[in-house]
């Protein structure tokens, strides 16, 4: 950023906007609404991570050498992406075939 | 730029203890985000709350916010589960600093951690993990158990761990060493039934007689929780410590005999997966109660339960430390 | 010596063999006994990632989101017993995970729910008040020197995705089938209260809250945003950070750099 070429800003306009800035936190629905019509409040998962769970029942998950020698490389993802438009990048759904059993 | 309007989750910026300095003999509950609101609007009738304190070891925000609160109306205690005692390295420093300031912050009645280590080379490997139970071992343990009592400057309870396996290199049984470990830093006891039950089976010993041969005098505390059942490779059951279901009724029948032994004692009903609400907790809770309750009866005529027996005060804390000390140093 | 090594070696690779010295009373094979403590580990650091990385989860689905979160936490296991910002590696080794590949985007979403755990957690600071800003009105000349210091929890996301409109589409806000993936979105992240928001603003705002995040003064900061050209609002800007209680202190200064 510190190559961007700046034009100065008078301290008057800086003043103008500081003003304008602390009606408008005061009046809170014409600034929000502008600016933050896809704000959403939820709280984050407070789930607590450090807990002593052991896996439940299973002996399997950590163990499976077919995971960990590829199994994970040649998974194609099914969630909720599948409802998404495909991006325009050269790397859509199509393409994850190829990847199988590749290793990074 | 470091913001300096640093505000407290609480207006004193921490909590006293209500009341008395250890955990009343009564029933407590795990503490879960997920009851943090019904807790506050109902205020159960619960001995006292446990929390993990590795979950609390973050700057601020809603985890600090609501276990302020409701700190304020309940005993606490604070149970490790991250020191890494039964580790071969030294304890983390770091680690240790941010729970001392945990333990400023909230001054709970009691502090616990595991014979366990999870912790190695600098990874946190995130699960109570065995150790061998040899002279090695316990020299390490004896000096971690001390290296936290004295950062924190009081005593500790120290838990029994639940095993799969066992190490070849054992010359200790399990209620051995933590006896040394007990008589050699002071340390208390902090029984978890189901862990003993637990470990009992797995090892194809019998779970009552492996309690009995731990240094109940020094209990403190009782861990009560639920297991899920597998098998081994010779398809004999393999019990493992998911505290992912409700007390199973061959350990009420040990917390039952263990209670008539140590007396009234401050109790954990411990669930850590599948979390039911709240009521759910509550009524294990009562059950619970309802055994403290009954041995409190059968203990009044009496001297009251077993006095904790300490050994002798020595050795380099002097007695201006809470806890005995004695014994060899390490 | 190397007891705990070995054991600490074989809980994070299966290729590894049981670790020698284990027993069990009846005899038989300890490795099915260790494979507990391998499950537990895996399925505690994974899921400790899947509650930091809940839409991510969604988006690949559950067993494409456990096995990448397996080979991640095999390669970058925790080096800290604390738990709760666990996955700050995590972002960058899904945009390298070439199974994920065909999601471009997946790697930001996940950057900002990194950010929003990191909210939810930052430390509690109370915002400066209206009263002192008030007062620096009074004082022109100084406005183009004063510095700010922002909410702890605060972080600005720029992405050449829509991860606003992704993120939001997992909470009820918007369908997800008609959000474009790579629509450029600039994301606001901060906590107000006890709730962590995600805020959609122009990108020439993101400039300039991420140049004073940085310590840049107040002109310098404008002189940025507004050098990108889109019409930048400082005013709206401005009013967005005081009514998010985002600004905690002021720091005037006479010597612009």
């Amino acid at each position: 950023m510190s190559a961007i070429t700046t034009k100065s800003i008078s301290a008057a306009s800086l003043a103008l906007a500081m003003g304008a800035a602390l009606s408008l936190a005061a009046a809170p629905a014409t600034a929000q609404d502008r600016m933050a019509d896809k704000e959403k409040c939820f709280g984050v998962a407070l789930k607590g991570k450090n807990d002593c769970k052991a896996g439940a029942g299973t002996t399997c998950a950590g163990t499976s050498k077919v995971d960990y020698q590829g199994n994970a490389w040649s998974l194609v993802p099914k969630g909720s992406c599948e409802k998404t438009a495909s991006p325009s990048s050269p790397t859509g759904h199509g393409q994850l075939a190829e990847f199988k059993e590749k290793k990074a | 730029m470091m913001p300096k309007l640093v505000q407290p989750a609480s207006p004193a910026g921490g909590v006293a203890a209500p009341g008395a300095a250890s955990l009343p003999p009564r029933c407590g509950l795990g503490l879960k985000p997920e009851h943090f609101r019904g807790i506050l609007e109902t205020q159960p009738n619960v001995g006292f709350f446990e929390i993990h304190a590795e979950n609390y070891m973050v700057a601020g925000g809603p985890l600090h916010h609501y276990l302020t609160q409701i700190r304020s109306h309940y005993p606490l205690s604070i149970h490790g589960v991250g020191l890494s005692i039964g580790g071969e390295g030294g304890l983390d420093a770091a680690h240790l600093d941010r729970l001392a300031a945990l333990i400023d912050r909230y001054a709970p009645e009691s502090f616990s951690e595991h014979l366990a280590w999870s912790s190695h080379g600098g990874v946190f490997l995130d699960d109570l993990l065995p150790l061998p139970y040899d002279r090695d071992s316990l020299s390490r343990v004896c000096a971690h158990v001390d290296q936290v009592q004295t950062r924190l400057g009081r005593r500790m309870l120290l838990e029994n761990p639940a095993t799969y396996v066992e190490f070849a290199a054992s010359t200790f049984t399990e209620a051995e060493f933590i006896g040394e470990v007990v008589a050699r830093t002071g340390c208390g006891l902090l029984l978890d039934v189901n862990n003993a039950y637990v470990s009992g089976v797995n090892h194809g010993r019998d779970p009552w007689a492996c309690i009995e041969a731990l240094p109940l005098a020094a209990t403190g505390q009782i861990h009560l929780a639920g297991f899920a059942r597998d098998v081994d490779a010779a398809g004999d059951p393999l019990l493992i410590d998911t505290h992912g279901a409700p007390v199973s009724q061959a350990v009420w029948a040990l917390y039952r005999k263990v209670l008539e032994r140590v007396g009234p004692m401050p109790t954990l009903i411990e669930r850590d997966s599948d979390i039911p609400p709240l009521p759910v907790l509550l009524a294990e809770a009562r059950r619970a109660e309802g055994l403290l309750q009954a041995v409190a009866g059968s203990f009044k005529g009496n001297a009251g339960p077993p006095q904790v027996s300490l050994p002798p005060t020595g050795g380099g804390l002097g007695g201006a430390w809470p806890w005995g000390r004695s014994g060899v140093a390490p | 010596m190397s007891t705990r090594h070995d054991f600490a070696r074989a809980l994070l690779d299966p290729e590894l063999p049981c670790p020698a010295g284990l027993v069990a009373w009846n005899g038989s094979n300890p490795a099915r006994r260790f494979q507990v403590y391998r499950n537990n580990v895996l399925v505690a650091l994974v899921d400790a990632l899947a509650s930091n990385f809940v839409v991510t989860h969604e988006l690949v689905g559950e067993a494409f989101f456990r096995a990448m979160a397996a080979v991640h936490v095999r390669a970058h296991p925790p080096r800290s017993p604390v738990l709760a910002c666990y996955g700050a590696d995590f972002p960058a080794f899904i945009a390298s995970f070439i199974p994920a590949a065909g999601l471009p985007y997946l790697a930001d979403v996940a950057r900002l729910e990194y950010l929003r755990a990191v909210a939810c957690h930052a430390a509690d600071v109370s915002p400066v008040g209206e009263g002192a800003l008030a007062a620096q009105l009074a004082d022109e000349g100084g406005l183009p020197g004063l510095r700010f210091a922002l909410h702890p929890s605060l972080a600005v996301l720029p992405s050449r995705f829509a991860v606003v409109s992704l993120w939001a589409a997992h909470q009820g806000v918007g369908d997800l089938a008609a959000v474009v993936p790579d629509v450029a979105e600039t994301a606001l992240v901060l906590r107000t209260g006890l709730e962590v928001e995600v805020i959609e603003i122009p990108p020439a705002s993101g400039v300039f809250i991420a140049a004073l995040q940085s310590g840049r003064p107040l002109g310098r900061a404008a002189e940025e945003a507004t050098a990108l050209g889109a019409g930048f609002d400082l005013a709206a800007t401005l009013g967005l950070l005081l009514q998010k209680s985002a600004i905690t202190t002021l720091h005037p200064s006479r010597s612009t750099p």
